[in-house]
């Protein structure tokens, strides 16, 4: 059985008179372990789908199983609790708490997971040094690079052990170099095992996923595996 | 455990946003802490004023001459100092009186000539007053039975004179042609309203009816109610022994007139109670200022925390785990505020009633409904928007601007 299972997903965003149908019935299922690239001109509903697979928002009609489980039946805590344990989120634009300390960072998932303040504190540093940042737990993103902020992010969203890392144009507000880089993290970490979900616009970085899934005007338009 | 974990969210939150923590608690502050001062400031200044209205030098009743009617000159049956030893030697009436003569005079000193008011009054005159000598002596009963040329001063006379009152003292006077001896001064009391007794001056009943004003009409007798008498039943009393004195047969008219002090102490406590309303008023606007203070930085911060609140959600934070911690952070602010604007608005008060020489009764009240308000005010304005952040999809409040 698959680790998602997705059905004719829609998502109808209504602007006063107008309605934007960002996606118009999407269907496809992800196993555990895949590395999935989701490619599409900009606008066509990447991070829509991407935000709804998330459990960050949810669609206007279709069915959505995670691990079995009908997301759309879940109640408010529980569906924080599958953010919580079950997925792991990296954003474009990093979001990470200002004025708190990458260590903060890094354990906030923890917090809510109800793990002790001691375990919270080895396992963030574990995962800190895991991304390369053992040196700078406590500084501030405000005084780390753009690179060390997303692999700062990265760490906060591996540090619960989740079943999928999501990651939205991880890379996109990086230099190419420094992008090389976090990629490098992503296939360390795919051959551990850990299932990726990955949105990107480059040709370069989608040829190192084993799928890539090719979305247009919110419909997939290809599916494609390598061997 | 979640408890817990928000209090030490809120704590880190709070320390984190140190800037905007603190902007809210200084709104705070400054609300609690001018209510409190106002409304402290208001009621010791309103029992000042109560405590002068109890206190014995306002239970005076004064008795006058009627004016005629009309065109009507002086009475017929003007007042005089019988009436007043009348009063004085009634079985009821054991009380102070104390008639007074007045008149307007030429003072004359070396070159200097100035008019002034003249008391022409008994030796109790001042302590019926509650004034007090400064300087030198008040006369004796035995100075007015021999009508003595004796004089007391009020205290800014002498600067009229182009000199002091305490520097007249032992020197001789010019008063309307008599020479009188300057023997004390009385204390500066300030104008009551009508007239300024630093600028009058004071001399021996006797003195004043046989030599300067040659006339046994006084101008009013000042009766000194004690506290077992309202002042209805003194007036009956007093009445009761004028008309005898003056022979006014029943259902005739009194030609006497009595002023009474609850008249203006009536008047004194209306302008109390303006006087607290508008302190109340200025409080409640200071509260308001302080609550609007608030309000705009928790809104300011709406966005930053909307974006905040997406992300904690996104994590996997609770409805019920942002909730505690925004209500806890707001709680927190609003108790130091509180405390701090407490101590603050106590202080000032506190400085105000020492120069002022005021009582100073902490106002319960005013403690707890500014703190009440404030607290309030933060609450509501803090978890508001969170609620209504927390009620987005992450995705949603994630790219909220
Ligand atoms: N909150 C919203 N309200 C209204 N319309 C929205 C909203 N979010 C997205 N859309 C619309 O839905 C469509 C898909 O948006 P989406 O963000 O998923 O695109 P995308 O593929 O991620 O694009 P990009 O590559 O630029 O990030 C777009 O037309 C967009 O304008
Ligand atoms: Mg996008």
């Amino acid at each position: 059985m698959n680790l998602i299972e997705a059905s004719n997903i829609t998502k109808d965003y209504s602007l006063g008179t107008q309605t934007v149908e960002a996606l118009r019935g999407v269907t496809f299922g992800i196993e555990q372990g895949e590395f999935i690239a989701i490619m599409g001109p900009s606008g066509s509903g990447k991070s829509t789908l991407m935000n709804i697979i998330g459990c960050l928002d949810s669609p206007t009609t279709g069915t959505y199983h995670l691990n079995q489980q009908e997301v759309s039946t879940l109640s408010g805590d529980e569906l924080a609790g599958i953010r919580n344990k079950e997925i792991g989120f990296v954003f474009q634009t990093f979001h990470l708490l200002a004025r708190n300390s990458a260590l903060d960072n890094v354990m906030l998932p923890l917090k809510y997971a109800g793990v002790s303040k001691a375990d919270q504190v080895n396992r963030a540093k574990d995962k800190l040094s895991q991304v390369g940042l053992e040196s700078r737990m406590n500084h501030q993103p405000s005084e780390l690079s753009g690179g060390q902020q997303q692999r700062v992010a990265i760490a906060r969203a591996l540090v619960n052990n989740p079943s999928i890392l999501f990651a939205d144009e991880p890379t996109g507000n990086l230099d190419s170099q420094t992008g090389h880089e976090v990629m490098q993290l992503f296939h360390n970490l795919h051959k551990q095992g850990q299932t990726i979900i990955l949105i990107t616009h480059e040709n370069e970085i989608a040829a190192e996923a084993q799928r890539t899934i090719y979305i247009k005007d919110g419909l997939i338009e290809s599916d494609t595996r390598k061997e | 455990m979640i408890l817990q974990e928000s209090i030490t969210t809120a704590v880190d939150s709070i320390r984190a946003n140190l800037l905007r923590s603190l902007l809210t608690t200084i709104a705070i502050v400054i609300g609690t802490a001018s209510v409190i001062a106002m409304v402290g400031i208001g009621s010791s200044a309103q029992r000042a004023i109560d405590d002068s209205i109890t206190n014995a030098s306002a239970r005076t009743l004064v008795v006058y001459p009627s004016r005629g009617r009309g065109t009507q000159k002086i009475s017929a049956a003007p007042l005089s100092i019988s009436d007043a030893d009348a009063l004085m030697k009634d079985k009821e009436i054991n009380w102070r009186i104390a008639p007074e003569i007045r008149g307007s005079k030429s003072l004359k000193y070396q070159n200097e000539s100035i008019s002034i008011q003249v008391i022409g009054a008994r030796e109790d005159y001042l302590s019926i007053l509650g004034y007090e000598i400064d300087d030198g002596n008040f006369f004796t009963q035995r100075d007015d039975l021999a009508r003595k040329r004796y004089a007391v001063l009020g205290s800014s006379v002498g600067a009229e004179l182009k000199t002091s009152s305490k520097a007249l003292v032992g020197k001789d006077i010019d008063l309307g042609g008599v020479t009188f001896k300057v023997i004390g001064v009385v204390n500066s009391e300030g104008s009551s309203g009508w007239s300024n007794p630093d600028e009058q001056i004071y001399i021996p009943l006797f003195t004043a009816s046989d030599r300067v004003f040659g006339r046994d009409r006084v101008d009013a007798i000042r009766v000194e109610v004690p506290n077992t008498y309202t002042p209805e039943e003194a007036m009956i009393s007093i009445e009761r022994v004028l008309r005898r004195e003056h022979d006014i047969g029943p259902g005739e008219e009194n030609n006497f007139r009595i002023n009474d002090w609850s008249q203006f102490t009536d008047l004194q406590k209306q302008a109390t109670a303006i006087f607290s309303a508008l302190l109340i008023g200025i409080a409640g606007i200071s509260l308001m200022v302080g609550g609007i203070g608030v309000m705009n930085i928790m809104l300011v911060s709406v966005t930053e925390r909307t974006r905040e609140i997406g992300l904690r959600k996104a994590l996997g934070a609770t409805h019920q785990a942002i909730l505690l911690q925004f209500i806890i952070e707001a709680v927190t602010l609003c108790i130091i505020g509180g405390v701090i604007g407490v101590i603050f608005g106590s202080s000032l008060y506190f400085l105000v009633t020492v120069f002022q020489d005021w009582v100073f009764t902490i106002p319960f009240s005013a403690i707890l409904g500014s703190v009440m308000f404030s607290a309030f005010v933060g609450l509501f304005f803090g978890i508001w928007p969170a609620r209504k952040a927390a009620q987005l999809e992450p995705a949603v409040a994630l790219r909220y601007e």
